[in-house]
């Protein structure tokens, strides 16, 4: 999957939405807090071992000298004494000291390590799952508020929106904004934490040392956002390739028919070859700078150790600095260059998570434009009275109106039949009606209220609408007849089905109304759906109906028996017909022919058919007769 | 490499498989690696460098404490003749090996060896990255060569298997298993493979160098490795199986979003926003908390690993210490500083490997398992193939002769049962016939797509089995009910029927299947990108492109598939004109559906269950009052209406018939 949308400017962060962002943690209260009370215990415990490590060495180094000094002490010359003292780094009694206690200090630092080996663990587990329980609430609540968002815009927001789009801001968008206020948050200060204490520990121990040391920080930092700030557009760069290829072998297999009817196989290998060397390329420039970048990071790691141990080696030479406390810089190094290289990824991750989430909120934020007002009143139960009062209909509000100066009244119970080309404004009269849009200009009306003062559900659940194209939900059969009255009893979902002349194929299925249908279940033809479609329906028991009265590939008799199902449908409510039957047409109590966004002609068949110049051509044409094929009217072009 | 718990949760949550046959597939792979032969004895010796001088670097330190950083009064304490009169511990406590005497030296000559000792070793850190490198590079150069040639060899076989395979194999599964497993072994190649073989060279290296040294203090030092492998194995298989939990429902997420989003309108239109918005939450909480259960044991095992690594130094610094201290040696190993130092150092590079291996292991696996899979489709022999003496096809007059036809998908179940008829060129025979009845079977064995299974079909007198299929196909033209359509330019699209048309042909072309206007309409006109497998083009408009494609590829035989399906009754109208040009003077099979193709046709094949139950010219058939004039009729039941208005003939005009 592809995210079409701008890469983020690298380092653009935008504080404001990361705070909004934030504030989805912060929610949580002290769970949010929680996770960095961990941390800091777990990083705590982690800072003491390189400490107690040291003191093992120190308490070998010493011990073993005074072991050996101590029984001979009074044979040693005191000068000689001295100068061994001096050498070492410690007094007389502290020789002593070591002598009395080197076992017991290196046994109580061992123990101390394990202890702090089980502390750094056990809270280490506890923040990383507790950060992740919360970021996976954040993603939770994010997507749930996002889904709702979605389901609820208006049909012009999801016109202008793609499908693919909105799913990715509800899945790869909310992943990277979860990562990073989930974890990269909590990483970042848990490498403060572990820099700073780290800064104070060795500068406590060793201030030359430490300032030798030092330089490492920037240089991990600055390459590590270098590293960070490469990876990503290298990994689209692949991915966009990989798709590439994938496009091609994914066409290959699924149109194989038309490859080898056409005997193009060698066309096609040949640019999928040249696909995949593409790819293999992009691969390996990635390789070739990974291969370069990943040694640079160990050697810089390594070449500070190495200049710890020189600098750290010549200070123990002197006598300023023992070899534990040698062996223990040498592991504050790594304390200092990890969180540096961590910080370094994550202001990488912030900038993606910035873009993310500013993805994320324009969604939230976009403003539904079909909203009940706040006075909106339910709609009683229609009679089925509907009026278009000089309705113009603009896409957008701009541009071309696509219905211009629309009139219609039309008696509870009539069947309007609307006639036109592709494109003809057929469609949007009938998206007008369940309000998917409002009028630029002018009113609707069913039964004398107005669309815009009436609340959306208490209308649209009075339509019922059948498509052409009808899709089938995720769940059985017998869920999707009863999609739009999910509490409808199965008695009645039979009768609707029977109606339809869709339960005979329905039980002829192993698990009848129970068979899973949709992405993952059965597969149904054309035919079927549309009268699973009528089903649903039907079921609503709507006193206004609206419908596409063209039937998708059936077979002759499923035809015939949709056709059927279709005019009892119709029978007795007030219905909007796409009219492709002569049937349907010659029964009309109306006919609409609209052209361009007006109506041209209107009244039953035998009038217009006397009348209207354009009817009879249309009839004659469109419905009967031969056509000019010349005069062919506009084609709709679905994309952009 | 920096992998903290996250980059662990995304190698875990990856699809894992387990090979059925190792030693078999490894062979397959090392069959396409043998070319790169070369390269990887290189990046082998490389690598071998590399580790080298990781194994070498804490050894010098040792070096570098013993010789010169243990302060020198104590090794000239231990050797001095004061110490044994004292009656200290004799014996070295020194494992030097650069200096014969490191208690003899002066302070300078110490400054002068740490600086030695330093710059070695940081010739070695410059090797360990220079090599490493090297290695990285190389292998992965041999792995996308390989894999390249995997992916285009897979692709080209794929092209050679006949459609009898395709029909028993959903695209969409086929293509997800494919992408899945080259994807697998993609990421092997990119760094699982190189990470798991320098790992575990350098592990056993290190434990090598390690018993080599001392082996009783090894032995305790590494005590820690076993309970490190068994809890990494122990969290990954846990892990793995949480997340393959959370791929599930991560699905349910995927599916339900995509679902009401595309669907939003129905949603909306049945007023089901509330339903489905309090489903959605189910499955999103589902979806949580698969992840917050996989997470615990990811997020636990990064934590135990450390943990295990602190023990393993507390052991090594404190039992070392211990000795050292006492003075005794470690059933007989002589415990210096230094070796104590670099035991340490091992011991601290161990951690990172380990869990790199337990984590990678699977994914190891999982390449082999999917690299059986491709080698598995590789092998699956096509069934139509050319004969060796295979003749290159002439140029097709028309005439199609099947002479006693017998076909089968599977073998039990024959779908064509002895069909015989003879098409001279330039007839057009439409086919009808309910669903099943084996109307596509016939017609894909004119191009081969399939092969007869008894008796024989002849053209022009040959019978294609003889004739090289490329040949034959080149000379068939072919409109399919679902068109199918690539995603490049609309041009592009209809050039498919013949690669060296040039622009003028094309739009010749397009212009015959009346698609030239609707496409000077688009908004690049012939230039216009399509979407994915054609999206933005309605089904009709679909059909026009498919109907120019064949024009285009001026074949001398054609086959149709007609559809009426979604398409507006003008639409309708300009595609039955297209096919009109198209069919003239060429021998032509149609799946009819159209009156009119029907009535014009030369001669109806009727077909019921594998045979041709009636054959004749429209009128006949309808004359015959049998099968024909049955199903022909079952579409006007409701025809009383019809007939009062005295337009029968004419609404039949434009009412589909029998289809598949």
């Amino acid at each position: 999957m592809q995210t079409s949308s701008v890469r983020p400017r690298p380092g653009g962060v935008d504080r404001k939405t990361l705070s909004r962002a934030t504030q989805y943690l912060v929610r949580y209260r002290w769970q949010a807090i929680i996770p960095y009370i961990f941390l800091l215990i777990a990083t705590l415990s982690q800072l003491m071992v390189p400490r107690m490590l040291g003191n093992i060495i120190d308490a070998i180094t010493q011990g073993t000298i005074a072991n050996r000094l101590v029984p001979i002490l009074n044979t040693i010359p005191g000068g000689f004494l001295d100068q061994i003292t001096a050498e070492i780094g410690i007094t007389e009694e502290q020789m002593f000291y070591s002598y009395e206690n080197a076992e017991r200090i290196l046994i109580t630092s061992a123990i101390a390590i394990l202890v702090f080996a089980l502390l750094r663990g056990i809270f280490a587990f506890l923040q990383t799952f507790t950060a992740e329980r919360n970021s996976q609430s954040v993603a939770f609540d994010m997507r749930n508020e996002l889904f709702a968002k979605i389901q609820g815009l208006s049909f012009s927001y999801h016109d202008r929106n793609q499908t693919g789009q909105l799913m990715i801001r509800a899945t790869d968008d909310v992943e990277k904004v979860r990562l990073f206020i989930g974890q990269g948050l909590l990483l970042a200060v848990g490498a403060i934490i572990l820099l700073v204490g780290t800064l104070v520990i060795l500068f406590s121990t060793n201030v030359q040392l430490t300032l030798i040391a030092l330089p490492i920080l920037p240089i991990a930092l600055v390459l590590f956002m270098f590293f960070g700030s490469k990876m990503g557009p290298m990994f689209s760069s692949i991915q966009k390739r990989l798709d590439k290829v994938n496009t091609i072998l994914q066409e290959n297999l699924a149109g194989i028919k038309v490859v080898k009817a056409f005997t193009r196989e060698r066309n096609q290998q040949k640019k999928f070859k040249s696909a995949a060397d593409d790819l293999m390329h992009r691969q390996l420039h990635v390789a070739r700078l990974f291969s370069i970048l990943f040694p640079i990071v160990i050697l810089i790691a390594s070449l500070g150790q190495a200049i710890v141990l020189y600098f750290g080696g010549r200070q123990i030479i002197n006598g300023t600095l023992t070899l534990g406390q040698w062996q223990e810089f040498s592991i504050y190094l790594v304390f200092l260059f990890m969180p540096a290289a961590q910080l370094g990824m994550i202001i990488t991750q912030m900038s993606q998570a910035s873009a993310s989430s500013t993805r994320i909120f324009e969604i939230l934020d976009v403003e539904n434009e079909l909203q009940d007002q706040p006075d909106a009143v339910t709609l009683p139960e229609v009679e089925g009275r509907v009026k278009f009062d000089g309705v113009t209909f603009r896409y957008f509000n701009s541009g071309e109106a696509v219905l211009n100066d629309v009139n219609i009244d039309v008696k509870p119970g009539e069947t309007v039949a609307l006639l036109g080309a592709t494109g003809s404004g057929k469609s949007t009269i009938i998206n007008l009606l369940p309000r998917f849009y409002d009028p630029s200009s002018g009113s609707i009306t069913i039964d004398g209220y107005d669309l815009r003062d009436i609340k959306l559900e208490s209308l649209r659940t009075q339509i019922g609408i059948v498509l052409q194209e009808t899709t089938l939900f995720a769940g059985t059969i017998r869920e999707n007849i009863a999609f739009g009255k999910p509490e409808a009893s199965f008695e009645d979902i039979v009768a609707a089905a029977k109606a339809a002349a869709a339960h005979v194929e329905i039980m002829a299925f192993p698990e009848g109304y129970e068979t899973p249908v949709g992405e993952r279940g059965t597969t149904l033809s054309g035919g079927q759906k549309q009268r699973i479609a009528i089903a649903r329906a039907l079921l609503l028991d709507p006193r206004i109906l609206i419908l596409d009265d063209s039937t998708s590939s059936v077979d002759l008799v499923t035809e015939a028996q949709i056709q059927e199902a279709l005019d009892e449908l119709m029978e007795g409510r007030t219905s909007f017909v796409i009219a492709q039957r002569i049937s349907t047409v010659i029964n009309a109590d109306q006919i609409l022919v609209l052209d361009q966004g007006r109506i041209v002609a209107s009244g039953n068949h035998e009038i217009l058919l006397e009348e209207s110049e354009i009817y009879a051509e249309i009839y004659n044409s469109q419905l009967i007769g031969d056509i000019d094929d010349e005069d062919f009217g506009e084609v709709e072009f679905i994309g952009e | 490499m920096f992998g903290g718990s996250h980059g662990i949760s995304r190698l875990m949550g990856q699809e894992t498989l387990k090979p059925q046959n190792v030693g078999v597939t490894l062979k397959r792979f090392a069959v396409y690696f043998r070319p790169y032969w070369f390269i990887l004895v290189v990046a082998a010796i490389i690598l071998i460098g590399a580790t080298w001088a990781q194994v070498e670097s804490p050894q010098l330190i040792g070096q570098m404490v013993d010789c010169y950083l243990t302060p020198g009064a104590v090794t000239a304490l231990g050797n001095s003749p004061l110490a044994e009169a004292g009656g200290a511990a004799s014996g070295a406590v020194t494992n030097c090996t650069m200096e014969s005497d490191p208690a003899g030296l002066s302070t300078a000559e110490r400054l002068a060896g740490l600086l030695k000792v330093s710059l070695m070793l940081v010739g070695l850190y410059l090797m360990t990255a220079v090599l490493t490198g090297a290695t990285i590079y190389l292998m992965n150069w041999s792995g996308q060569h390989v894999l390249r040639q995997m992916r285009v060899d897979l692709f080209n076989h794929l092209h050679r298997l006949s459609l009898g395979f395709y029909s028993k194999q959903e695209a969409g599964d086929l293509m997800s298993r494919i992408t899945n497993d080259t994807d697998t072994i993609q990421q092997v190649f990119n760094f699982a493979l190189v990470n798991v073989v320098s790992g575990a060279l350098l592990i056993i290296w290190i434990a090598f160098s390690m018993f080599q040294t001392s082996f009783i203090y090894a032995l305790v030092s590494l005590s820690v490795v076993p309970i490190m492998i068994i809890t990494t194995l122990w969290f990954s298989t846990q892990a793995r199986k949480a997340f393959r939990q959370t791929r599930l429902e991560m699905g349910s997420v995927n599916a339900e979003l995509q679902e009401s989003i595309s669907a939003v309108r129905e949603v909306q239109a049945f007023s089901r926003e509330q339903e489905n918005i309090e489903n959605f939450m189910e499955t999103n909480a589902a979806n949580r908390d698969a992840n917050i259960r996989a997470v615990s044991y990811t997020s636990a095992l990064a934590p135990t690993l450390q943990a295990l690594g602190y023990l393993a130094l507390a052991i090594v610094a404190g039992i070392g210490g211990v000795f050292l201290l006492r003075g005794q040696p470690l059933f007989g190993t002589v415990l210096s500083l230094g070796l104590v130092i670099t035991f340490l150092n091992y011991v601290q590079r161990f951690n990172q490997p380990i869990q790199q291996i337990a984590v990678l292991w699977t994914n190891l696996q999982s390449a082999v398992a999917g690299g059986e899979r491709i080698f598995g489709l590789m092998d699956i022999q096509p069934e139509v193939v050319d004969n060796q003496d295979a003749k290159t096809v002439p140029t097709i007059q028309g005439r199609v002769e099947f002479q006693n036809v017998y076909a089968a998908y599977k073998e039990e179940d024959s779908v064509l049962n002895g069909i015989s008829f003879v098409a001279e060129p330039g007839q057009t025979f439409a086919i009808v016939g309910p669903t099943g009845a084996g109307k596509t079977t016939l017609v894909n064995l004119i191009p081969r797509f399939y092969d007869v299974t008894g008796g024989a079909i002849l053209i022009d007198g040959l019978d294609i089995r003889y004739g090289i299929k490329e040949s034959l196909r080149e000379q068939i033209g072919i409109v399919l009910q679902d068109t199918f359509l690539f995603s490049t330019t609309v041009m592009e699209n209809i050039r498919f029927g013949r690669p060296d048309a040039t622009d003028e042909e094309v739009i010749r072309a397009a212009k015959l299947a009346h698609a030239d206007p609707f496409i000077e309409r688009l908004p690049d006109g012939y230039e216009t990108v399509l979407g994915e497998r054609g999206s933005g083009l309605s089904q009709g408009q679909r059909q026009l492109l498919s109907i120019a494609r064949a024009a285009l590829s001026d074949p001398r035989i054609l086959i149709l598939d007609e559809a009426t399906s979604s398409v507006d009754t003008r639409t309708e109208r300009l595609i039955q004109k297209a096919l009109e040009g198209l069919l003239e003077n060429r021998t032509s099979f149609v799946i009819a559906h159209r009156l009119s193709t029907i009535r014009n046709a030369d001669l109806l094949l009727v077909m019921d269950d594998g045979i041709i139950i009636e054959r004749g010219r429209h009128a006949e058939l309808l004359d015959k009052k049998g099968f024909y004039y049955d199903l022909y009729m079952s579409q006007f039941r409701r025809s009383g209406q019809s007939k009062e208005l005295g337009i029968e003939g004419q609404v039949l005009e434009h009412m589909p018939a029998a289809q598949d």
